[in-house]
């Protein structure tokens, strides 16, 4: 009884390579080889201008000169600062605004399809949007603090040094808030009510029932947001291109704003690209961390159930 | 022609081996239990013969046909899955009828063929919902209408009544064994729950680690099993297990008291031999208030230490040598605790195990 | 009685907070909005005028251009680009993140989750850093200033989220749905359209929406990738207002609600399953 072998695209044990095929190989063009290509770039002097200096090997240079940069640099804790602010005004509030409506009966499906809007704005939307509500001279901001008598004049929101920041964290906080306040209600319907009615029994007030239960139980859904978040904190890049440029005099320059300045206005790609690497790292570690702490997360959240 | 036939089968999973080389006859028309501890690789062996699960070593034959290398559509065999598996975006008509739409049946077969499984089940009225809108006891028979229309060599059922609860779980046991008496097929049946096994099954095979233990008719198996884990497994309540040795004629315990050795299996045994005294609850019952005539009997004096009343019948705990056993009472009559009682021991339903081997004395 | 006064103000307390956050997230959105409907003067006039004393949809005709008061920007181009762009991209992500996604649900393989962990950390890449060497090869092999650069990058960027979102929706259905059609006489190709692709048909529209909007949204390498009308989105278009001597904030606006609406409509379609996709996918694992 001879059987038929089947070829082997054919067998089981291919199958999910097969599948996973088509997404590997534009992976592969669109990502892996740019970003192979711009590892290389980053160790020459290239410059858009003068396409022969795509073979001009400088070995570390541009890495030397961009550590050696004070403006680098003073970007470079900007962005942490930046990310560090952002990503924990959004967790608190995320988790604050997630409580609030999960207590709201009346018109929470709502207040949740509203809550999701700002998620899907464009970014450079949230940028124009912040710049027009804190222009110093026609931004609806000014003018209602000016109408309740708050203020006498303009006050140079995108100017200042630190309101600059102030504007385009607050833009960056409308935008991805709701990333934390959507996936920790989503938390909170998948709660299960038992150990919450146990640890009351148990004698714990609210604040210990929401420290010990609630919270931890929450965590993975954090964690899940925090990745998410993770994944696509440049997008801020949009918003400070709009609303400030970087400007005014670098007060508010990122690491992101910096790498289009010095790759596209300056030309100069090796160094651009030495920055840009940078950028890609930091947020490989960003992602990675969280990833990992979600999984962990998971595997105890595995064992509760 | 439907027999089916395992020969030698094995699967790995990557390194690990969970079914070591299984050798089954199933009779055409037959209905076999697979019955098992989880893990025993009961439903291993069915995703093998459905064809969902590849199989690693040996051949599975349907009919005359090797059937290891068809995909599961090629097996002309239908199952019917633990959750049942029905689809969610289809009413009941369409979910009976898919197979036969798949398989491409002009629309008046497919409705004849439909309404035939409906009517046997009794489905009728339940033809235009969806299966979110049905109970589990609807559920449970739309999925065995599904596995019918098809009139496939061979049924799968696959733990089908272990998501029902008590009550409809005995109910659909019967409509199984109905179902099949009334549709003459081969049935492959898996399940845990041993009472499934003895009520429907014509052979019972009994899985453990990967291994078939025994395979018999569930008289055979319940009256002679072939090894402690069967006899444990096969009954309710178990079998009473006890170590003692063998000393002359006797079985000694280890407080010294001893039983006699029954006279069927006095040549099976060696002086000095240690072993384990099988004997179900059902044949350890008060003087008087037992089912069996002790013919080949033996009387012992027992503290009981607890009862559970069930209404004809009473579980008596007690302890022999120090081991827990049970024994069984029938009639009305309330016992408590710390009383002390004669007991009849059926010794022509004793088991002797090899304490070493766990095997029956009498396979040996 | 005690008890319920507490109660009572903190009910208060919920429902002033609410109103707070909702001003917060609405009322910024609604200025823009009601800014596009009323002239530029208006906007720029001091002491401010707060209710539009002139509204009207001569800005939306003005940017598309019809009659006499047109500008210079191509609106009509650039939305064209966009809706272009936006759904080939998402389409091809939606087949290559159905195919991946299945891959994930349903088999054991090797490298499973360090392929997946892979998968992700290129979408990690900052859309800016990523734009610089995409740039130099697209100019290379002209693709610059082409939707279809454009488009291979979004399904690019697309892709890995695609995966994890369509892999929690096929999680979500049991594999022995597949099994029972499959022993009912389907190939696993006719149980997958039949009975897996139709069950997770709506978590696969909702994939769609989303990736539909992340490129419909792009601006990072949309702007360095494009260059005329020929290519340029609508976020890139945008900044074209910029680039005047004086901003034309009715004008923008206008600009920005056509950007805005599908995206809310969109959001509004799409919030269940991607509420359900995302945390399925993440915490079920």
């Amino acid at each position: 009884m001879a059987t038929k072998r089947v070829p082997f695209w054919q067998r089981e044990k291919y199958t999910p390579y097969l599948l996973l095929l088509p997404a590997f190989l534009i992976l592969m063009f669109v990502v892996l080889l740019p970003l192979l290509f711009s590892l290389y770039t980053s160790f020459t002097g290239y410059r858009l201008i003068r396409p022969e200096s795509l073979y001009d090997w400088v070995g570390l240079r541009n890495y030397r000169r961009i550590f050696t940069d004070g403006d680098f640099w003073s970007a470079f804790g900007r962005t942490i600062l930046f990310l560090t602010i952002a990503l924990n005004l959004e967790f608190l509030l995320g988790l604050g605004i997630a409580l609030l409506i999960n207590k709201i009966t009346w018109g929470q499906r709502t207040l949740r399809t509203i809550m999701m809007f700002p998620m899907m704005f464009s970014p450079i939307l949230v940028g124009y949007q912040f710049k027009f509500v804190f222009n110093d001279n026609i931004g609806i901001l000014n003018n209602a603090l000016y109408a309740l008598g708050l203020s006498d004049g303009a006050i140079a929101w995108l100017v200042d040094k630190y309101l600059a920041m102030f504007a385009i964290i607050f833009a960056e906080v409308w935008m991805s808030t709701s990333v934390f306040a959507i996936l920790l209600l989503a938390g909170l319907f998948a709660m299960p009510r038992d150990p919450l009615e146990a640890a009351k029994v148990d004698g714990c007030n609210s604040w210990q029932v929401f420290r010990h239960i609630t919270l931890p139980f929450l965590m993975p859904f954090v964690f899940i947001a925090m990745t998410i978040r993770s994944l696509d904190v440049a997008r801020a890049y949009d918003i400070v291109d709009v609303m400030t440029g970087g400007g005014p005099a670098g007060r508010t320059e990122l690491l992101w704003t910096m790498i289009a300045r010095t790759g596209y206005d300056n030309a100069r790609m090796g160094q651009a690209n030495a920055m840009a690497y940078v950028s890609i790292l930091l947020s490989i570690a960003f992602t990675y961390y969280f990833f990992t702490k979600l999984l962990a997360a998971r595997k105890y959240m595995g064992g509760a159930e | 022609m439907a027999e089916i036939t395992l020969t030698n089968i094995v699967k790995n999973y990557g390194k690990l081996e969970v079914v070591h080389g299984i050798n089954l006859d199933i009779a055409h028309n037959e209905f076999v239990v697979l019955v098992g501890p989880s893990g025993c690789g009961k439903s291993t062996t069915l995703r093998m013969i459905a064809g969902l699960e590849d199989i690693t070593g040996g051949t599975v034959s349907i009919g005359d046909v090797v059937v290891n290398d068809l995909p599961p559509r090629k097996r002309n065999i239908s199952m019917v899955f633990q959750n049942y598996a029905l689809y969610p975006h289809m009413s009941v008509r369409e979910n009976l009828g898919f197979g036969l739409k798949i398989a491409k049946q002009d629309e008046a077969t497919i409705i004849k063929r439909v309404d035939e499984a409906a009517d046997i089940l009794g489905l009728d009225e339940l033809m235009d919902r969806t299966p979110a809108e049905l109970s589990g006891g609807q559920r449970q028979r739309v999925a065995m209408g599904r596995a019918i229309v098809r009139h496939p060599e061979a049924f799968l059922f696959d733990e089908p009544l272990s998501n029902l609860d008590a009550k409809l779980r005995v109910q659909m046991r019967t409509e199984i064994k109905k179902l099949h008496q009334k549709v003459k097929t081969t049935v492959v049946y898996v399940t845990h729950d041993q009472v499934e096994a003895m009520t429907l099954a014509d052979r019972i095979v009994v899985m453990k680690d990967g291994y078939i233990e025994q395979v018999g008719t569930p008289m055979d198996v319940f009256n002679n099993p072939v090894n402690t884990f069967v006899a444990s497994f096969i009954g309710s309540p178990p079998m009473n297990l006890l170590p003692a040795t063998i000393k002359g004629k006797n079985i000694v315990f280890a407080d010294d008291k001893s039983l006699p050795v029954p006279v069927r299996l006095t040549g099976l045994v060696r002086d000095g031999q240690e072993v384990v005294f099988g004997l179900r609850p059902d044949d350890l019952t008060p003087v008087g208030h037992g089912i069996a005539e002790s013919g080949d009997g033996a009387k012992v004096t027992l503290d009981i230490v607890l009862s559970e009343l069930l209404g004809t019948e009473t579980i008596l705990y007690t302890s022999i040598a120090g081991q827990e056993a049970q024994g069984k009472m029938f009639g009305p009559r309330i016992v408590a605790p710390g009383e002390t009682l004669e007991f009849d021991v059926a010794m022509d339903k004793a088991h002797l195990f090899d304490a070493a081997t766990g095997k029956s004395v009498r396979v040996e | 009685m005690e008890g319920s006064i507490r109660k009572r103000v903190g009910a208060v307390a919920t429902w002033l907070l609410t109103f707070i956050l909702m001003i917060i997230i609405c009322v910024p959105g609604l200025w823009v909005i009601l800014t596009a409907f009323r002239p530029n003067g208006e906007v720029l006039a001091k002491p401010p005028v707060w209710i539009p004393e002139n509204p009207g949809l001569g800005n939306f005709a003005k940017i598309f251009g019809f009659g006499g008061d047109q500008i210079a920007i191509p609106v009509s181009a650039y939305f064209a680009n966009s809706l272009i762009i936006a759904l080939t991209s998402t389409v091809i992500a939606l087949l290559i993140g159905m195919s991946g996604g299945y891959a994930f649900a349903r088999y054991r393989f090797k490298f499973k989750n360090g392929l997946f962990l892979g998968l992700m950390l290129s979408r990690t890449v900052p859309g800016i850093a990523l734009s610089l060497p995409v740039f130099m090869i697209w100019s290379r092999i002209g693709l610059i200033d082409a939707k279809m650069g454009l488009i291979i990058v979004y399904v690019a960027m697309n892709v890995p989220f695609t995966i994890w979102l369509i892999d929690g929706f096929f999680r979500q259905i049991p594999k022995e749905m597949s099994e029972a059609a499959q022993v009912d006489g389907c190939t696993r190709w006719q149980a997958f359209w039949k009975i897996e692709f139709p069950l997770a048909k709506s978590g696969i529209a909702s994939a769609g929406i989303f990736a539909f909007l992340t490129s419909w949204n792009e601006y990072a390498l949309a702007s360095n990738l494009t260059r005329s009308t020929d290519s340029k989105t609508l976020p890139v278009g945008l900044m074209d207002f910029t680039a005047q001597f004086t901003i034309d904030w009715a004008g923008m606006s206008a600009m920005a609600v056509i950007i805005i609406v599908p995206a809310l409509i969109l959001t509004f379609l799409v919030q269940k399953h991607l509420i359900a996709g995302l945390t399925f996918g993440g915490v079920k694992g």
